[in-house]
């Protein structure tokens, strides 16, 4: 089977703000209280005379350059080839949240009923069940469009073909991100730049060759010693007996 | 050949030599598979491929942390069982320091054991220095560094283990803390390495290297030859010649 | 009284509370099964879960949905696609739905009161007891004060059927439902216009001008929907609202009008309509009735004159006008669905409905449509016994001009229980519903509880009412339950008919109320009004709908195609005139005011704000603010002031004010928002909450406490925002 590469392509502009997509991921995904796979930016608006605010729906973005992944050191986060999503398998997520802080989106989160990082799957349980993610089946206005681009005959793909659609990206962090936004996307200007946490880069700048050098030397003393005894086996103290004597001053 | 042997490790020491040994493989070895992250993986990505093949990643985390904490609770019933008759004696062993001859035996045995007596004599001439070796106590000043070096380790291994796990199951704050827990990752993987390190010239010296073959036997024995020990270990053998004597 | 209940909700008055909340606390007890559904950890669906329909029940709109159910528990509910009137949606509400099953606080068994009411000390009683109790007090009650003395309220419940049956059967003609607290003015208001109360089609309109309604927040199925959509397809929204609402937010244009002016923007638009020719000439002469009085009526009502009323200026009135007319028919103005506003509500919207008759929207895309029969039974009919020592009407009979009788009006049935006055009732049973919470002037409402000598609440939790009653019975959460068939209507959405059947095992002791009916008629020796089951008075209701069952249980849902446009073709209206009336004659053969005229509102005081009270997506009044899902949207509700204002009585954004009325007064922390006008002040429903036994309690301020209790004269729908109120930074 091919692989997929699946995707959101949202409408912001016909999002209320209703909150539907949160409760329905939270109920979903059972995502602890005060944690949110989800979001809806520009909420709360505040007070303009005319054209309409758009408020903008949007989750994990399931980039294909994704910087969580580049942070991530045990592999725990990886890109899932088979179906494009970026993806977090909690038996191998050692909760350092290294993650957290490398995505442009504030998508993730610490999982702390489960000690593991979080976010959006696009729903993969229910999808292994046939059922559509929670955030898009349950949509009043049906904001939110979920679909495989490899395939021309989705719906998204067919929506990106027909339409302009623009990504929310970081300018600092550029992801590739495989959310996109039909016409105006609302608020743009909350991503963050990906920041890889100091001891990772410590540890990858700093950390990681002195290792390397400590380990190297000590193997190439070991090989010295080994090629010493293998060159001179018969290799013996001096017949002077001179340790044994010394040994009688004390 | 004088074959008389001399009691050198305890039944206990013997064990948890053996337990720590077995805890350090199994924790180098799936810790080492626990990094696959390219920047960060010191053998390539063959490495925690393979080792997932076989046990899953969430295997080997599970393994790594159900050993980890096998290992610590060991260690902690050992220490406290043996304060005074392992634990203090061997710290006093390990930390007391004979700066002069201490050196003096690093530098003569490194030439000797990579370049054999002949060339370690040729070195030690100009600087004045016979070609002899230094007599050594319990532990030679080689073992001493080793262990001060793989205490300390062991130890920074413990508490940055620590801090991993309590980040894992028990954290709640956001990000300030989690550099406590990511500083903690680095640490550990520093204290993996250089303990690592130092432990290749143990297992070196031990299991591989001739003129210490009957240490490596001792491990299982208990005993060495007298003669090894009057060799090796010389001021240690005096001592114990003369306890043994006065018996 | 008052003060006590003022004392009771400031946050002083909490903690005094607290000993209260921690016996009652005792007295629910604990159950592991009980734990929210964030607590579990993993998973949620395993191979071979089952898929139930079901509808929801965490609002009035019944949108039916799938349950997803592993082990006997609800994992999760989805939107049910088949479902056109929710056009397959289901809201935060309806997601939340699974925590309200597995709430910790539900009620577990029957509770009777021990201490003095309102108190919270309670005894645990077995079925029989209780019901055996209730029926000794209700034959009591009846015989000592005539059946009429009885009182029954129900919610919109799909079971609230059998409490009006009961209470039929029973001989009681004293119902209520929530109506006259929500919408029976604008019902009113339409009814009299149209003959009928229309549907709007709001999916094909291509002109919408919204006043009085919020639909982007409180949602209505399929309206909130399909106004989006109908915006995508190009239809202009202008909303004109005191408060910058998210339907303000999304609408193409917005005007802060001033409270209570509704009526002068709207009789200025038929102004210009009418002088400029604008409306369909065609339309109003075949089918109207009253032109002629119309122009001359709104003649003195100019755009000039309407902007000093409303602060929405002439030009804008003027150009609103022009539009609308340039898009009828396909143009409306919203008719809404609350309008317990001011004392003329149902001649505000009456107002509404003449400008929706000049568009000649009626019957056609995009205007007002006829309301669509499915054609759903009656079920078992019922033979109402006659009782010979019964009075002669309803307690608030004649308090208002054309009440609705099976609606009742709380607030006028609640001033006659007070002044024992045509006869004294003694007896109250409420079912799903929450007046302490939900009618204006909390302290008359606990008065009234007072002189009642037996009050029974049926809930699922400890409601701020059942906090009142003398017996607390526990009612099954919708997804427990066997309901019967529900009709609902809708434009384009078709009508239909959803059913319920029992998706999870019942937990505790919870019973249906169709039960508890049933059990309380077997001992009252009314057994043979309630012999039968749910399921046969479901096949009595269907039995004129052949497949209905069938597409039921497959689909969740049954649709009978009819007619959507053109419907009134060579049809007469229910009216006197049997036209549409502008001019309405039965109005004016009443003494009432046959067109809208309007009289100058009274407005706040320098030291005074109008309270205006709503909600949001995420709110359905009281029964969803303890949700533990829907609180971490809605912890608490605020005083929205605007900054001008609060700048003037040195308040800040989150200080804790009071804001006092002549109902009442409660302690709140303040929003500084320049979303709502100077002279208004606005808070969310559901909050400040009584009873120690929900999670709200101890958080927000009661709306039910400062709300004065006025209502519209025609109607006796409340009018909850002829309240005014001072706000001021003091500490409670």
């Amino acid at each position: 089977m091919a692989n997929q590469k699946l995707a959101m392509v949202i409408d912001a502009p016909t999002c209320l703000d209703c909150k539907g997509c949160l409760a329905a991921c939270k109920v979903a995904n059972n995502v602890p209280d005060g944690k949110w796979r989800n979001w809806i930016k520009g909420a709360d608006p505040e007070r303009r005379a005319s054209s309409p605010v758009v408020f903008q729906p949007g989750n994990c973005m399931q980039c294909d350059k994704p910087t969580c992944v580049e942070a991530c050191p045990t592999g725990a986060t990886y890109k899932n080839q088979a179906d494009g999503t970026v993806v977090i398998n909690r038996t191998l997520c050692i909760g350092c949240g290294q993650c957290l802080a490398a995505c442009p989106y504030g998508a993730r989160f610490k999982n702390t009923d489960l000690g593991v990082a979080d976010k959006c799957d696009f729903c993969a349980e229910r999808r292994k069940f046939g059922l559509e993610p929670a955030c898009v089946s349950t949509c009043p206005t049906k904001s939110r469009k979920f679909g495989d681009l490899n395939d021309a005959n989705s719906e998204v793909a067919k929506l990106l073909k027909a339409n302009r659609a623009v990504r929310v990206a970081n300018e600092q962090t550029r992801t590739d991100p495989n959310i996109y936004y039909l016409g105006e996307p609302g608020p743009t200007n909350w991503t963050v730049q990906a920041r890889m946490p100091e001891a990772f880069d410590f540890w990858r700048r700093l950390a990681d060759p002195v290792v390397k050098a400590v380990v190297g030397l000590s193997g190439l003393g070991v090989l010295a010693m080994l090629g010493k005894q293998l060159a001179m086996p018969k290799d013996a103290p001096p017949a002077d007996g001179g340790a044994h004597e010394e040994a009688g001053h004390e | 050949m004088n074959k008389r042997m001399i009691l050198r490790h305890t039944k206990g020491g013997i064990f948890i030599h053996w337990f720590n040994a077995a805890c350090w493989f199994i924790l180098l070895f799936t810790g080492l598979g626990l990094i696959q992250n390219p920047q960060l993986q010191p053998l390539g990505q063959w490495y925690p491929n393979a080792l997932r093949a076989v046990f899953g990643g969430g295997g080997l985390l599970i393994i790594h942390l159900a050993v980890a904490v096998t290992w610590l609770l060991v260690w902690l019933v050992f220490i406290i069982a043996n304060w005074s008759s392992h634990v203090v004696p061997f710290l006093a062993q390990v930390f007391t320091l004979k700066p002069g001859r201490d050196m003096e035996w690093m530098i003569k045995k490194n030439l000797q054991m990579t370049l054999g007596y002949k060339a370690m004599a040729f070195f030690m001439k100009p600087l004045g220095l016979g070609a002899k070796i230094p007599d050594q106590e319990y532990y030679n000043a080689g073992q001493k560094v080793a262990a001060q070096v793989m205490l300390l380790g062991a130890l920074v291994l413990a508490v940055t283990g620590a801090i991993m796990l309590r980040g894992k199951y028990f954290m709640t704050a956001p990000l300030a803390d989690i550099a406590w827990v990511q500083w903690a990752i680095t640490i550990h993987y520093i204290a993996a390495g250089v303990t690592f390190g130092i432990l290749l010239v143990h297992i070196f010296m031990a299991a591989i290297a001739k003129e210490e073959r009957p240490a490596f036997w001792s491990m299982f024995s208990g005993e060495v030859p007298e003669e090894y020990a009057r060799h090796h270990h010389k001021l240690w053998y005096d001592e114990v010649a003369i306890k043994t004597s006065d018996q | 009284m008052t003060s006590s209940l003022d004392q009771k909700i400031s946050r002083r008055g909490f903690f005094k509370l607290t000993g209260a909340a921690t016996a009652a606390a005792a007295l629910g007890g604990s159950d592991s099964a009980l734990k929210p559904g964030a607590a579990q950890a993993g998973t949620r669906l395993k191979p071979g879960f089952e898929s139930k329909y079901t509808v929801c029940d965490m609002c009035f709109n019944k949108c039916s949905a799938i349950a997803r159910v592993v082990d006997g528990k609800v994992q999760k509910l989805d939107p049910n696609p088949k479902f056109l009137k929710s056009r397959g949606m289901l809201c935060a509400k309806g997601n939340a739905g699974v925590r309200q099953q597995y709430d910790p606080d539900r009620l577990k068994y029957p509770l009777l009161r021990v201490g003095a009411r309102g108190e919270g000390k309670w005894k645990r009683l077995g079925w029989d007891e209780a019901l055996d109790l209730a029926a000794e007090k209700m034959k009591a009650i009846g015989e000592k004060y005539t059946r009429c003395g009885f009182m029954f309220m129900a919610g919109a419940d799909m079971q609230s059927t059998f409490i009006h049956r009961f209470a039929k059967a029973y001989g009681s003609y004293n119902t209520l439902s929530h109506e006259s607290q929500c919408l029976i003015a604008g019902t009113r208001a339409f009814l009299d216009t149209f003959g009928e109360v229309p549907i709007p089609d709001m999916l094909y309109a291509k002109y919408c001008l919204m006043m009085g309604a919020n639909r982007f927040e409180a949602l209505v199925t399929p309206d909130s929907i399909d106004m989006m959509t109908a915006m995508k397809q190009g239809m202009k929204l202008v909303v004109m609202d005191p408060r910058y609402t998210k339907t303000a937010a999304k609408a193409h244009e917005y005007y802060p009008i001033k409270p209570h002016s509704d009526m002068a923007v709207m009789l200025a638009i038929a102004h210009v309509l009418i002088k400029e020719g604008l409306y369909d000439r065609e339309f109003v002469a075949e089918k109207t009735y009253g032109l002629e009085q119309l122009a001359k009526h709104v003649e003195p009502y100019t755009p000039e004159w309407a902007a000093t009323e409303s602060e929405v200026p002439a030009e804008v009135i003027v150009k609103i006008a022009r539009e609308l007319g340039a898009a009828k028919p396909a143009a409306m103005i919203y008719p809404g669905r609350r309008s317990s506003n001011y004392r003329d509500s149902t001649q505000v919207r009456r107002a509404f409905a003449i400008v929706n008759a000049l568009l000649g929207n009626w019957d056609r895309p995009g205007g007002l449509t006829a309301a669509r029969m499915v054609g759903l039974g009656g079920g078992v009919p019922l033979e109402e016994p006659f009782y010979e020592n019964n009075p002669a009407d309803r307690v608030d009979a004649g308090r208002a001009t054309l009440m609705f009788p099976e609606e009742g009006s709380f607030k006028l049935a609640r001033d006659a229980v007070l002044e024992a006055n045509p006869y004294p009732v003694k007896g109250f049973f409420c079912y799903h519903s929450n007046p302490m919470q939900t009618v204006a002037n909390r302290a008359k409402t606990a008065r009234m509880f007072d002189q009642m000598e037996f009050v029974m609440v049926m809930d699922v939790a400890m409601s701020d009412t059942a906090w009142m009653a003398d017996l607390v019975l526990p009612s099954q959460y919708y997804l427990e339950r066997l309901d019967p068939c529900s009709a609902q209507q809708g434009s384009s959405a078709c009508a239909c008919v959803v059913m319920r059947d029992p998706v999870v095992k019942p937990m505790f002791e919870a019973k249906p109320v169709f039960w508890v009916m049933r059990q309380l008629a077997n001992r009252l020796e009314l057994g043979e009004h309630f012999n039968f089951s749910v399921e046969e008075f479901r096949n009595a209701q269907l039995k004129d709908l052949p497949g209905a069952l069938e597409a039921l249980q497959k689909d969740g849902v049954y649709y009978n195609p009819s007619k959507l446009y053109g419907v009134y073709e060579g049809r007469i209206y229910k009216t006197k005139s049997q036209k549409i009336e502008l001019f309405n004659q039965r109005y004016a053969d009443m003494g009432l005011d046959p067109m809208p005229v309007y009289r100058k509102p009274a407005q706040p005081e320098a030291d005074q704000f109008r309270l205006v009270v709503g909600r949001n997506a995420v709110v359905t009044q009281s029964s969803s603010t303890s949700n533990s899902l829907l609180m971490e949207f809605q912890p608490t509700n605020h005083l929205w002031i605007n900054p001008a204002a609060a700048k003037g009585l040195g308040i800040e954004d989150g200080d804790w004010v009071k804001v006092a009325s002549p109902a009442g007064k409660q302690w709140i922390q303040a929003k500084v928002t320049d979303m709502t006008r100077p002279d208004t002040v606005y808070m969310e429903t559901g909050f400040g909450v009584l009873s120690p036994q929900l999670a709200a309690h101890g958080r927000g301020a009661c709306i039910a406490q400062v709300l004065v209790d006025d209502f519209d004269q025609i109607s006796g729908n409340m009018a909850m925002h002829e309240t005014f109120v001072t706000v001021s930074k003091e500490a409670a």
